[in-house]
């Protein structure tokens, strides 16, 4: 509500402040103060949604007392009769008001009922609002501070990290437990860091290694394996959505995801700095031009499920279409606002948030931020020289097109408005001549890399004939967007052989021959008697790079016009022969593209012919030599952009994108965008403003309204990554922190606010946030610190004295034992079996057979032969269906790619021992691990020392190695393999 | 109980081992559930939901509307502008199916569904059912799981996560998909989602060579003595590992898990097979055309066999004690139409899709009648949404998410009665301002179950999430 002044004291519920303020401004009225206090609230918390604005629902605004009144909702004579009480009233739990809601308690009511009876008091200087928090007294909003390291003294203490950690040990009686042996240790570093299981060589080496740096060492030799991406990239993919088919109905493949996977894998490879790696995946296209990261971070927009037939086959402008395009907004929204600042911005939709400051306004504003994005293949250079090299030549064209332009204006000037009124004659023609053509489209050589290649066809007709005129038909091809006159040969001659000797009936090898597009190009060649007839090109047509020659008919005409060519064999140099569009027999089948009527074509011939007649004076031929030379600069410099390497598509934010049906790209204008009453498009408000939520009482959250697209992304990175940021800084290293330890210091890494849970170690989760913001941002150094820290390197017993105290282990008195992830389960198979292709990046590989892909795919993992080698490779690579997880990760409790997953639960269930047990793609690495160590050993009993050692990286005890082995000669070693990657010890890390 | 689930949901936290005391003794008691009380004293046990994918017609099956007989052919007027998916707005068209009165409430059904006949009195038919979008994908999801976007459990998930197994020996929810493939959104309909992975749906395909992925092993090397012995030699060794890593009951659980499973591969195949069901239940089934082939199109026998042995699979789980069963009616939105989306020609797909599923649900409500399983099963037919009466091309009709059809039966519910009409052309309910949605049926079918919906609540991402979101009303009328 607006009103003057606030007041300290708070009742106990979330909306105090409302409350208070209400007492505040009453004065000495006590039913006014009863209003404030017992009413006022319920109408900001349960009706003043609706019910405000210039057009309130039901025509009623509960923001003053008016509309109460004038409507007779309240009548203080009778107050039982009041009609706003018997809205309010539920009969069997259900009342009229409020709307789709639970009804009042009856104490509510109660209140507005007194309320009534003291005659509805409302002071005038009383507007109420929707309820709203406007408290930052939070902890996550709080400024960002470095906190004192502790000084503890003990020889335990390898980080400031172990200094935190011990001092909040001791302050609750606990201390650390044991160092892990060295096994443990590598084990344990090895999946964390790269999620891969280390080899027994790689275990002995450092179980031996004297070295005091051992540690350091090893996990120096991990953070900088290749595989430390992979690892790193799969956490953030969780967290972002990542798949590779758009998710809802028609799940189709969305085939230029991986770039953004294989981007965010390098991204940790090279250490990228925080900063950066936030502004690229925001704003990289405006932030860093011209670089391919810059393109491909904006994948991480894109991540999400987006409804394919929700924007391709309904429009904008109809409901359905536009309860899509919110929701997909709604998706840029959370995606950036829960990775990023670990905030659920996503509650005030429907209304302000209940429990953090952030009004629909700001959540309307944030959206406004993307109103002009939408998800789609984008373009990006393969390196920033071919990107820079590309803007150059683009940049020269337009400006050589610019003068062709304005040449073109001093022509049409010179020739007077005759010309354009010519010009006007033939591009109303053009239009109208509607191109009409069979499938077959014509003749078309094989495509020669160099322009003046020399090419021909040839036409045999059955006997000498006597010849009146040659006629060529060009082709329609809308293949690179050339349509008529496709392949028509730049330079050309026809010759006919008479009596045995080739003459050169017409020769165009010396000037450029104009496109004639669908025009037919007829030569005379009256008199000659020939047998056969063939066109040769010198210069070749220009297909988007390759060059050729096409023509969809050649016609021999006797005097009597008949054609003597139709049916006649052709031969040719050489040919595409693609039928039925290309083949050699095209050229002499009688058919051709037409455009328009006969009449129309003579009208456009005439008017060609009237525009040649015109501009044939001196001056102008000056000016259109000076055009021809420019055109061929312009040639020039298209053949040069087209010699760079070709364009790459990454499936990303776009503003520019090829239209699909009703999904038509902004061009970069941003739509409007409305505060929606309820979340309901058909309840729009007032305009959104872009901004941001405020992070303290004095933030100014707006950006100009009519911030082009880019900037507005722009700001926002900036503001993301701005050292001031509370929650950006201890978001990220949060996420890190819970990546070894399972739990985060705060164990909600996506909801830092009043909702999630409070930090274990506030001052370590500032200490870790000031230190990774102030020196580089480098993930990489901050998993260093954390892993050489004591308290991950403790052994993970449970120590039952401590765990009297902190059973759950909130304070890491021991490393938690935790089961692998799906990826590191099959990774690991793979590994142990020596099957895993350690090939980096590319599309996915698919675990599925794809079928009926036409219209909805169909992913049918029961039919997939997991000894298809293309599949051995890490998790991360694989292709991840949105609609139809791979139903063996999902019950290993994979992350669901339909929402963000900041942390994998870990379930227990008999249908996980199932498909451990029994899944083909486990029999068979169950099969070639069992080859390996028969390979690498002949007895058994040695084979059987080398899998155990292989799968636990750990020799089997005697007793061991003895049930092994009894069980091996019984069953043989692939079901030996089959018992161990079903072992405990296998699937835990300790 | 909730304490149990959080701690599963978070790896490594550290070892909540009271809890996972409490949970051994609960799954040894084969009660599992995060309820550790119901709420209220249940009306029934289990849960069975016929999906009809693609947007069954409700004024094509069930709710007869004689002012299309009167206007068939009429230019349509709705009286307001109407926006349609495609462009269905045609001539008023009436049901190309005849509707005659059954049962003692006299219910007109049509000829389509009258095996059903015979059940109506034991049915509560809501007419008034609105969505919120004529989109395929979005109105599945909001059906199945309550919102209208991806990432939210389904119901069956809800159920399984309330009030768990009946028998550990089978998985708690099942879902029997169309045999052509699924339905729009796939497996997200039956998802966990933020719940345990536990109580995500366990799909069964009966027709294929594995109906239940990884139940057996396929490899010539693994022999029943190598399988058994190989159990026997896991025990040994994880029960050592365990014993050497004391407070850590995950271990303990894994342990069981393994039981479980060898239980679960012996129940599970017992429960498919019916070659034991006599002559009569499978004539009743419509299986008594076994060994068929069928054409490409939709059609009446292939819709009997596959979805009548859905339904006699779905009792003989029932009775073994599945909680939830999830049968789908239709694949998804494709070329030629192999589901219930009727744009091009309502009687081509709409009449062999409806005799195949009535056949199959009539035998099923019967046979669980007498079986005495109706009384503590809740049986419930949905779809997207409906279909508008006006025509699509002449012969089909396009989506009306204005108003559709739900049936609910079995334990709690009154039957031969409906409640909520729609208007007189079917196309929006009779009383605009008081409809039917998704969550008062979620929120109906819970309160059967003993559970008050509003009180099944699980935090994710900040948020108190619910199966109906923040709405819902009992149906009370719709009790007996």
């Amino acid at each position: 509500m607006t009103v003057c002044d606030r007041l300290p004291a708070a009742p106990s519920c979330v909306f105090w402040f409302i409350a208070i303020a209400a007492l505040q401004i009453t004065g000495s009225l006590s039913a006014d103060e009863a209003f404030l206090q017992d009413v006022a609230p319920i109408f900001e918390q349960k009706c003043v949604h609706c019910h405000s604005g210039s057009e309130p629902e039901g025509d009623l605004s509960l923001q003053t007392r008016s509309d109460l009144v004038d409507g007779g909702y309240i009548d203080t004579e009778a107050p039982a009769d009041s009609v706003l009480l018997q809205i309010l009233q539920p009969t069997d739990g259900r009342a009229e008001m409020p709307k789709d809601a639970d009804p009042l308690s009856a104490k509510e009511i109660a209140a507005v009922r007194r309320w009534i009876e003291r005659g509805a008091p409302w002071p005038d200087d009383v507007t109420l609002e929707a309820s709203q928090v406007d408290d930052f007294d939070w902890w996550s909003w709080r400024p960002l501070k470095r906190p004192e390291v502790p000084s503890l003294q003990d020889p335990r203490i390898q980080t400031p990290i172990d200094q935190f950690i011990l001092r909040a040990l001791r302050e609750r009686g606990l201390d650390f437990s044991e160092p892990a042996d060295r096994r443990t240790l590598i084990r344990r570093v090895t999946f964390d860091l790269i999620g891969l299981p280390p080899t027994p060589e790689e275990v002995e080496r450092f179980v031996a290694d004297q070295d005091p740096r051992a540690w350091e060492k090893l996990v120096d030799r991990l953070l900088t394996s290749p595989h430390y991406g992979e690892r790193q990239a799969r956490r953030w993919l969780d967290v972002v959505r990542y798949a590779d088919t758009h998710g809802y109905d028609k799940d189709k493949p969305r085939s230029n995801a991986w770039p953004y996977r294989d981007y965010v894998i390098r991204s940790f490879n090279e250490d990228r700095p925080y900063s950066r790696f936030v502004q690229e995946q925001i704003a990289g296209d405006v932030l860093f031009p011209g670089t391919p990261d810059g393109i491909l971070g904006l994948g991480f927009l894109a991540a999400g499920p987006w409804d394919f037939i929700g924007h391709v086959e309904v429009p904008e402008t109809k409901y359905d279409g536009m309860v899509a395009r919110n929701l997909d907004r709604d998706e840029f929204v959370s995606g950036t606002f829960n990775t990023f600042c670990s905030v659920t911005v996503q509650c005030a939709r429907c209304h302000n948030h209940k429990f953090d400051p952030i009004t629909q306004e700001h959540y309307y504003g944030l959206q406004a931020i993307f109103a002009a994005v939408d998800r789609a293949d984008r373009p990006w250079n393969i390196d920033s020289d071919t990107a820079q090299r590309r803007e150059e030549l683009t940049s020269r064209l337009t400006d050589l097109k610019k003068k062709d332009a304005r040449l073109e204006d001093q022509i049409a000037e010179r020739a007077g408005p005759e010309l354009a009124r010519i010009q006007k004659t033939i591009a109303a023609l053009q239009a109208e001549m509607k191109v009409t053509q069979e499938p077959q489209f014509g003749y078309h050589t094989a495509f020669a890399s160099r322009q003046d290649s020399e090419k021909w066809v040839e036409v045999a007709l059955d006997d000498p004939v006597d010849i009146d005129r040659i006629v060529l038909r060009p082709c329609h091809d809308d293949f690179g967007g050339i349509g008529a006159g496709f392949g028509f040969p730049v330079r050309f001659r026809i010759e006919v052989r008479s009596d045995g000797t080739w003459h050169t009936v017409s020769d165009h090898t010396r000037t450029d021959f104009p496109n004639p597009g669908l025009r037919p190009v007829v030569v005379s060649a009256a008199g000659i008697t020939g047998d056969r007839v063939r066109i040769v090109a010198s210069r070749l047509a220009d297909r988007r790079g390759v060059y050729i020659m096409a023509l969809a008919e050649l016609q021999v005409l006797r005097p009597d016009g008949t054609n003597a060519a139709r049916g006649a064999a052709v031969t040719a140099l050489d040919s595409i022969e693609a039928p039925v569009r290309w083949s050699r027999e095209n050229l002499t089948d009688g058919r051709w593209p037409t455009a328009g009527t006969d009449e129309q074509a003579q009208q456009l011939e005439q008017a060609l012919a009237a525009r040649e007649t015109l501009l044939q004076t001196d001056q102008i031929a000056r000016l259109q030599e000076q055009q021809r030379s420019l055109r061929r600069s312009i040639q020039e410099l298209q053949a040069e952009l087209r010699a760079l390497p070709p364009f790459r598509m990454v499936y990303a934010a776009a503003t520019r994108f090829k239209k699909q049906g009703q999904f038509r790209p902004t061009l970069g204008q941003p739509r409007t965008i409305r505060v929606l009453q309820r979340g309901d498009v058909r309840r729009p408000q007032q305009a959104a403003v872009p901004g941001f939520f405020p992070l303290n009482e004095n933030d100014a959250f707006r950006l100009p309204p009519d911030m082009p697209e880019g900037e507005r992304r722009a700001a926002l990175a900036r503001w993301l990554t701005d050292p001031n940021h509370p929650l950006v800084w201890r978001s990220i290293v949060n996420r890190i922190w819970q990546s070894h330890f399972g739990t985060g210091i705060v164990a909600t890494p996506n909801d830092f606010g009043r909702m999630g849970a409070l930090p274990t170690h506030p001052e370590l989760l500032d200490w870790l946030a000031v230190e990774f913001r102030d020196s580089g941002q480098s993930i990489r150094a901050l998993h260093r610190m954390i892993v050489t820290s004591y308290v991950y390197r403790q052994t993970s017993a449970i120590r039952e004295d401590a765990a009297r105290t902190d059973r759950s282990n909130r304070f890491l008195w021991r490393m938690p034992r935790r089961r692998l992830e799906a990826e590191e389960i099959r990774d690991a198979m793979l590994a142990v079996s020596g099957a895993l292709n350690r090939k980096q990046g590319g599309p996915g590989f698919h675990l599925f057979v794809l079928e009926k892909t036409e219209h909805s795919p169909h992913y049918e993992y029961h039919k997939f032969d997991p000894a298809d080698p293309a599949s051995h490779r890490r998790s991360i690579y694989r292709f991840i269906v949105r609609s139809q997880p791979h139903p063996w990760m999902t019950t290993l409790d994979c992350a669901d790619s339909s929402q963000s997953t900041p942390q994998r639960s870990e379930t227990l269930t008999s249908l996980q021992a199932l498909s451990l047990l029994n899944n083909d793609f486990v029999l068979h690495m169950a099969r070639l691990f069992a080859h390996r160590t028969e390979r690498h050993a002949d007895s058994l009993p040695e084979q059987v020392d080398r899998a155990v050692r292989l799968a636990l990286q750990r020799s089997p005890t005697d007793a061991e190695h003895a049930a092994f082995l009894e069980y091996a000669r019984r069953h043989g070693l692939q079901n030996l393999c089959r018992v161990l990657m079903n072992l405990s010890e296998f699937l835990y890390l300790d | 109980m909730n304490e149990r689930r959080d701690f599963l949901k978070q790896s490594g936290v550290g070892i909540g081992s009271i809890a996972l005391t409490m949970m051994m003794q609960e799954e040894a008691a084969a009660t599992n559930g995060a309820l550790s009380a119901l709420h209220h004293p249940p009306r029934a046990k289990r849960v069975i939901q016929l999906f009809m994918a693609g947007a069954a017609s409700h004024i094509d099956l069930w709710d007869h509307k004689p002012m299309l007989d009167r206007h068939h052919g009429e230019p349509s007027d709705f009286g307001e502008p109407v926006e349609a998916f495609q462009n269905g707005l045609g001539p008023w068209m009436k049901s190309p199916f005849a509707f005659s009165p059954y049962g003692a409430c006299g219910k007109p059904l049509s000829e389509v569904v009258a095996p059903l006949g015979e059940c109506v009195d034991d049915i509560a038919f809501i007419h008034n059912m609105v969505g919120k979008t004529g989109v395929h994908s979005q109105a599945t999801y909001l059906q199945t799981t309550g919102f209208q976007r991806p990432g939210f459990p389904g119901m069956g998930a809800w159920v399984s996560y309330a009030l768990g197994a009946i028998n550990r020996n089978l998985p708690t929810f099942v879902v029997l998909p169309d045999h052509r493939g699924y339905a729009s959104n796939g497996p997200r309909n039956w998802a966990a989602a933020f719940l345990p992975a536990s109580s995500q749906g366990t799909v069964i395909f009966p027709q294929r060579a594995n109906p239940i992925a990884d139940l057996q092993a396929h490899a010539d090397f693994v022999t029943p003595e190598a399988h058994r012995d190989g159990l026997d030699l896991l025990n040994r060794m994880n029960r050592q590992y365990q014993q050497t890593r004391p407070g850590d009951s995950r271990l303990e659980a894994r342990i069981q898990a393994y039981e479980l499973a060898a239980q679960m591969q012996l129940s599970a195949p017992e429960a498919l097979d019916i070659s034991g069901e006599p002559e009569h239940i499978l004539k009743m089934y419509g299986l008594d055309r076994a060994g068929s082939t069928w054409p490409d199109t939709i059609n009446a026998p292939e819709e009997t066999e596959y979805f009548g042995r859905k339904c006699l699979i779905a009792r003989r789980l029932l009775e073994r004690g599945v909680r939830f069963i999830q049968i789908w009616s239709g694949n998804d939105n494709g070329f030629p139409r192999r589901n219930w989306d009727s744009h091009e020609d309502l009687e081509r797909d709409h009449g062999p899709l409806a005799r195949g599923m009535a056949v199959g649900t009539a035998a099923l409500l019967k046979d669980l009648k007498q079986r005495g399983l109706l009384e503590d099963t809740v049986v419930h037919w949905t779809t997207e949404f409906g279909r508008l009466p006006s025509s699509q091309r002449g012969r089909g009709r396009d989506h009306n998410p204005y108003v559709f059809t739900n049936w609910l039966c079995g334990g709690g519910v009154q039957g031969g009665i409906t409640c909520g009409e729609s208007d007189e052309w079917g196309y929006k309910p009779l009383d605009r301002s008081s409809p039917t949605q998704v969550y008062d049926v979620h929120a109906t079918i819970l309160h059967l179950l003993g559970i008050d919906h509003t009180r099944l609540t699980v935090r994710h991402d900040g948020i108190d999430r619910r199966l109906t979101d923040v709405h819902g009303h009992v149906l009370h009328d719709l009790l007996a």
